[in-house]
């Protein structure tokens, strides 16, 4: 339990075992590979634990998969369930018009098998019309079913996007970081950081209140957004302070990329009817690029003083780190 | 500085002063070239392969006490370098550290299943290498 409360571990059933088997040293492929996640500093989020549990305890991984699927999709199911039922009937009386069909008496009489044929076409027609409504109402399940999946999705997204301005929150931020850099090892590319905090943002929320500050925020998000290109992550590192992670891009072109956000500020201002008014909001910038095989806190670090050194400098800037470039 | 060759690492009574030996293995130039630089200075002796196939071949020519290895890399991967290794003479002797961007558990528990020592998720830094050179008794 205290493995559980340790790396903030739901305390489910499933997770309950995994950590009772580390514990009770049963498995040694279990111990070494959660051992080597700890070791790691990897988060035990919610797929690394259901990884976990299907390679661990396999016997259970059929069982449990077919149990979530029944409990997400029952009513679905039940529904199609419904129409299988329905279908299986029709095609029960189908089967037994079609026999009555052929134990009639032909005989020789062409008149005979002709309304045997008729009789045949009926019939298939009538099954056709209905297996048509069966395939309807199949395609509506299936339809419930994408929407299901489409809520899982909508959940997992929320749960990385920072509630308030929409873009990636600080756990995402994280794990984007440590990814980006992994990339950046591997390819020798070069990668930047960009901290960017709001010049007096506490005077802000002090003079016209929180709902105002909210207001700031989500327009600078939008606007560091719309100033970056696709394959830049832009993140809410905390309160009035974003993040944007830059892959393939020098100091140099960060520093850019940061001046057009300054610039895209003070061109596209937030325009609020205040009593009294806002000044227009601007920002201070730090910029650091990565160095493989160092820390990535310290490469945070850098930015972090970088940005230190633009608000004191007087705000409104861009500061490039100064320890590497 | 032989002697310590292909000897394992326990039998050392005075592992401090001996020269310990790491094959760096990874396809990128970036990773050999921090890795290198990092290993030199804790007082490791390096060399560097860039794919599974050159590093058995170094590895049947002189096994290293340490081998840093990449998963994903052309001509030999690593899971398969580890799999050849160990089924060589003399392979069982150097510890394996993973070394790679893959990090869910089923690359883990693989690595692992097939004779790994350690396992260290890029990127990787001074203080993380240390900690995994430790583990598997290599500081």
């Amino acid at each position: 339990m205290e493995s559980l409360q340790k790396f903030a571990i739901p305390a489910t059933p499933a997770n309950y075992a995994i950590w009772y088997e580390y514990h009770a040293r049963q498995s040694p492929n279990l111990e070494r590979t959660i051992d080597v996640l700890i070791s790691n500093g990897a988060s035990f989020d919610e797929s690394t634990l259901q990884d976990l549990y299907s390679t661990f305890f396999s016997s259970a991984k059929e069982a449990q998969a077919v149990r979530e699927t029944s409990v997400l999709a029952l009513n679905t199911l039940q529904e199609i369930v419904g129409v299988a039922d329905f279908a299986s009937d029709d095609a029960h009386q189908f089967g037994a018009t079609l026999r009555g069909i052929a134990s009639r008496n032909l005989g020789e009489s062409l008149g005979n098998l002709k309304s045997l044929i008729e009789s045949l076409v009926d019939e298939s027609k009538n099954m056709a019309g209905r297996t048509d409504y069966v395939g309807l109402r199949m395609r509506e399940s299936a339809g419930k079913i994408e929407a299901l999946e489409h809520n899982l999705e909508e959940a997992i997204r929320d749960a990385t996007l920072d509630g308030l301005t929409g873009v990636a929150n600080r756990k995402s931020f994280d794990s984007i970081i440590r990814k980006t850099a992994a990339e950046a090892m591997n390819t020798g590319e070069d990668l930047a950081l960009l901290m960017i905090d709001i010049d007096h943002f506490k005077r802000v929320n002090d003079t016209w209140g929180h709902q105002t500050g909210d207001t700031v925020l989500r327009h600078l998000a939008k606007t560091v957004q719309k100033a970056v290109r696709g394959g830049d992550h832009v993140a809410r590192y905390g309160g009035e302070e974003f993040a944007v992670i830059l892959p393939r891009t020098d100091a140099d072109a960060a520093v850019n990329v940061a001046q057009n956000i300054r610039q895209a500020l003070a061109r596209e201002p937030l325009l609020l009817d205040l009593n009294p008014p806002m000044t227009p909001i601007t920002v201070s910038i730090g910029a650091a690029s990565y160095e493989p095989g160092y820390p990535l806190t310290e490469w945070v670090g850098r930015t972090d003083a970088a940005l230190y050194h633009a608000k004191k400098e007087g705000r409104n800037r861009v500061e490039l780190d100064r320890n590497w470039n | 500085m032989s002697s310590s060759i292909g000897t394992g690492i326990s039998e050392s009574a005075n592992a401090n002063t001996i020269v310990k030996s790491c094959l760096v293995t990874d396809d990128s130039a970036t990773v050999r070239r921090v890795a290198r630089k990092l290993l030199t200075s804790l007082g490791f002796e390096v060399d560097e392969a860039e794919n599974g196939q050159i590093a058995l071949e170094k590895c049947l020519l002189r096994m290293p006490d340490v081998v840093l290895l990449d998963w994903n890399m052309p001509v030999m991967n690593g899971l398969e370098f580890l799999k050849a290794l160990r089924h060589t003479e003399g392979g069982r002797a150097p510890a394996v550290v993973f070394c790679t961007t893959e990090t869910d558990v089923d690359h883990i528990q693989r690595a692992m299943a097939c004779g790994a020592n350690e396992y260290l998720m890029k990127p990787f830094d001074r203080e993380s290498l240390i900690m995994k050179l430790e583990m598997v008794a290599c500081l």
